[in-house]
């Protein structure tokens, strides 16, 4: 569904990326895991053009976004759910997240509506749809956030640590989303530094550090029997908590 | 909203051509606080000046209009064509006859010396090395400047205050033409027996414009051989009487009510409020385009030059004097331009506030976190969705107090209109002083309407963001 291909990112004179090549196929649900500053959420970043590379192939169904006329369109199908949920703070709930599909003319806006209902019944938040960003909690905005997102039909999401904003006791009410559309299938892509939600929610792992991917495999492969140095050592420093 | 600002635009349209009138006109420039060649009287300048100057238009068939400008603008109105000839009791200098052509005189008048009752000054030469007030750009200006080079110059845009000056003991001589310092005269001052010069009054026309001077020069010799000139001189000399004991009532009654004077503090509030409202409009579109133009060239790298153009006009602008700005559009730009001076006004204040607006703007969407953006593009809306449906709408929210104060200043800043000549609500309290010799009530009441149309602009924004803010909790 997604192949990226040779990507590389600078930063200034910091080479945050340093070729990068992999593959997301479609059911797929990757962890990309690492320690700080070793290129994850950048790599998350260009992956739906947030961030331009320098060089390199970003392949979605068939095109190269890079320098491709119709990457707006492209774009779409690929949703994107934010550390710091991003929600239009000038918008109520509903508004939000009917806000795109209407104007880009995908839905007329009592469709759109109806189907912002829905979604936010099946997740018990139709009461506040009415409601401005600033009334609601962390939790909510972030499962407003990820309905927004899924407004636009996505084919993937990605999910740039979409908990390490959230108070301990909303985690599980966003979780618990993530592991719905996980049963619907969606293909998700998710940098997160919650190891053990990495661990029993994500199909493959991927371990970056200093802007490559240093190892990867499955969930019990990269934790159970970590192969790299680096790898073993960043894992025993979270294990030690 | 923008049926209003149509709306808007209408009435101004159907405004400034109404005042156009189609007949052909002669335009004589003055100075009209300078009695008994030009003052105002019952909302009509008239005076010595004036009188000759209709007989002038007589004779060329044509239709006098008379323009008010500051002195120091009157050789510039006729340079750049503006005006057709200037008469304002205007002495003969060798500099003024480089940039003009000069009548052959019609008056002569002395420059008297104007000193305290009590005062020690008794003579000419006793001026040395004293405080000496004179009008800006009139010959004791100048002859005083190169040959007393001893005594400290107080250059006033007027003679009433170069008047006041002498009073309030803040110079101890005033220099000024004879007549008006007879008209002006109150018991605690004299004038001095001999004059400092004396000098002789011309009109002046554009360099070259022949058929003009040869007109004026012909109308002045035969009403001058008639002895028209020394009685209109004698007719206008202590019109205005002076009056003595007035209680406050009576100083307002002069200032405001006696001649319809009222009406100069109307047409100066029309003035300064059709210019504020032109300019902030201006103001507001201008301002939005070089910030968006800005914006988008650093997002997307598209309208560089536009971008430039932005970046540069903002910076010469706010590097600037606005006052310089008014003057550079009126006497420059629109130089031998037959434009509205309204509409001058409006663009001048436009373009100057509209250089405040885009930092204003700028600042609000700077001030939008970035997240916002990238909520957008990633929901695959273009740059234009995100900043129409996204950005905007919350900057303007940021931005409101800003802009507030930056359409405040634009209404205080219209004073400066007058500089061209526009009657705005200081111009009128100084056309008002101007015969009353009393600024207290002119003054203040100007202040009063000022004040009111900050207060109610306030108002205004104050409750433009209650609004905005019950949006949203």
């Amino acid at each position: 569904m997604l192949e990226i291909k040779k990507l590389k990112k600078k930063f200034g004179s910091k080479q945050v990326l340093k070729g990068i090549n992999m593959t997301v196929e479609k059911g797929d649900i990757i962890g990309l895991i690492g320690p700080s500053g070793c290129g994850k959420s950048t790599l998350l970043r260009c992956m739906n053009l947030l961030e331009k590379p320098d060089s390199g192939e970003v392949i979605f169904e068939g095109d190269n976004l890079i320098d491709n006329k119709n990457f707006e369109t492209l774009r779409r199908k690929i949703g994107m759910v934010f550390q710091q949920f991003n929600l239009f703070e000038h918008m109520t709930v509903l508004d939000n997240i009917t806000y795109a599909p209407v104007k880009l003319k995908l839905m007329k806006k009592q469709e759109a509506e109806k189907e912002a209902k829905k979604l936010l019944k099946e997740i018990d938040l139709e009461g506040i749809m009415n409601q401005y960003p600033s009334q609601i909690s962390g939790g909510q905005k972030q499962r407003v956030a990820i309905i927004r997102s899924l407004m636009m039909k996505p084919e993937m999401i990605l999910f740039d640590e979409p908990t390490s904003a959230l108070d301990p006791e909303m985690i599980g009410e966003v979780t618990n989303l993530m592991r719905k559309l996980a049963r619907d299938g969606m293909t998700m892509v998710v940098v997160s530094h919650e190891m053990s939600f990495v661990k029993s929610f994500c199909t493959k792992v991927l371990f970056m550090s200093d802007g490559i991917i240093k190892e990867e495999g499955t969930s019990k492969e990269i934790f159970e029997n970590p192969k790299d140095d680096k790898l073993k050592s960043f894992l025993s420093k979270i294990n030690s908590y | 909203m923008k049926k209003y600002v149509i709306f808007l635009i209408v009435t101004l349209c159907i405004f400034l051509t109404g005042c156009e009138e189609k007949k052909e006109e002669i335009v004589m420039v003055t100075e009209a606080g300078f009695a008994p060649y030009e003052y105002y009287s019952g909302g009509e300048i008239v005076g010595v000046d004036v009188d000759i100057a209709k007989r002038i238009a007589e004779k060329l068939g044509k239709k006098l209009v008379v323009k008010d400008v500051a002195f120091d603008s009157i050789i510039s109105e006729v340079k750049t064509g503006k005006s057709d000839f200037g008469a304002a009791g205007i002495s003969y200098t060798e500099e003024r006859a480089k940039e003009v052509d000069f009548t052959i005189n019609y008056a002569e008048s002395k420059q008297v010396i104007l000193v305290r009752k009590n005062s020690t000054i008794k003579t000419v030469d006793d001026i040395k090395n004293k405080r000496v007030a004179v009008q800006l750009g009139t010959v004791a200006d100048t002859y005083l400047s190169e040959e007393y080079p001893s005594v400290s110059l107080v250059r006033e845009k007027k003679f009433l205050a170069a008047i006041q000056d002498l009073k309030d003991r803040k110079v101890d001589v005033v220099v000024m033409d004879e007549l008006p310092a007879k008209e002006l005269l109150t018991d605690d001052l004299i004038i001095l027996e001999n004059p400092l010069l004396i000098d002789e009054y011309g009109m002046v026309v554009r360099k070259g414009n022949q058929e003009l001077l040869t007109a004026i020069n012909d109308a002045i010799k035969e009403m001058k051989a008639s002895g028209e000139i020394e009685k209109m001189i004698l007719s206008h000399m202590g019109v205005e009487e002076k009056e003595k004991n007035e209680t406050i009532w009576d100083r307002f009654y002069n200032s405001v009510i006696k001649d319809q004077r009222y009406e100069f503090i109307l047409e100066g509030l029309r003035n300064t409020l059709l210019i504020a409202l032109g300019a902030v409009m201006i103001g507001i579109f201008l301002g939005t385009v070089a910030a968006i133009s800005r914006n988008i060239y650093e997002n997307t790298g598209h309208l560089r030059i536009l971008h430039w153009i932005s970046k540069s006009y903002v910076s010469i602008i706010r590097g600037t004097p606005s006052t310089l700005q008014l003057m550079i559009i009126y006497y420059v730009i629109f130089k031998q331009t037959d434009i509205h001076i309204i509409l001058v006004g409006i663009l001048a204040f436009g373009l100057n506030s509209g250089a405040y607006v885009a930092e204003i703007i700028r600042a609000g969407i700077n001030s939008i976190p970035k997240g916002q953006w990238e909520a957008g593009y990633s929901l695959g809306l273009s740059y234009g969705k995100v900043m129409r449906g996204i950005i905007l709408p919350q900057a303007v929210k940021n931005i409101l107090p800003a802009l507030g104060n930056e359409f405040i200043t634009l209404v205080k800043e219209t004073s400066i209109g007058a500089y061209i000549g526009i009657v705005e609500l200081t111009k009128a309290s100084d056309i008002i002083a101007s015969r009353t010799y009393d600024y207290f009530f002119p003054l203040i009441l100007i202040a009063i309407i000022y004040f009111v149309i900050t207060l109610c602009l306030s108002k205004l924004i104050g409750l433009m963001e209650k609004r905005l803010n019950n949006a949203r909790n």
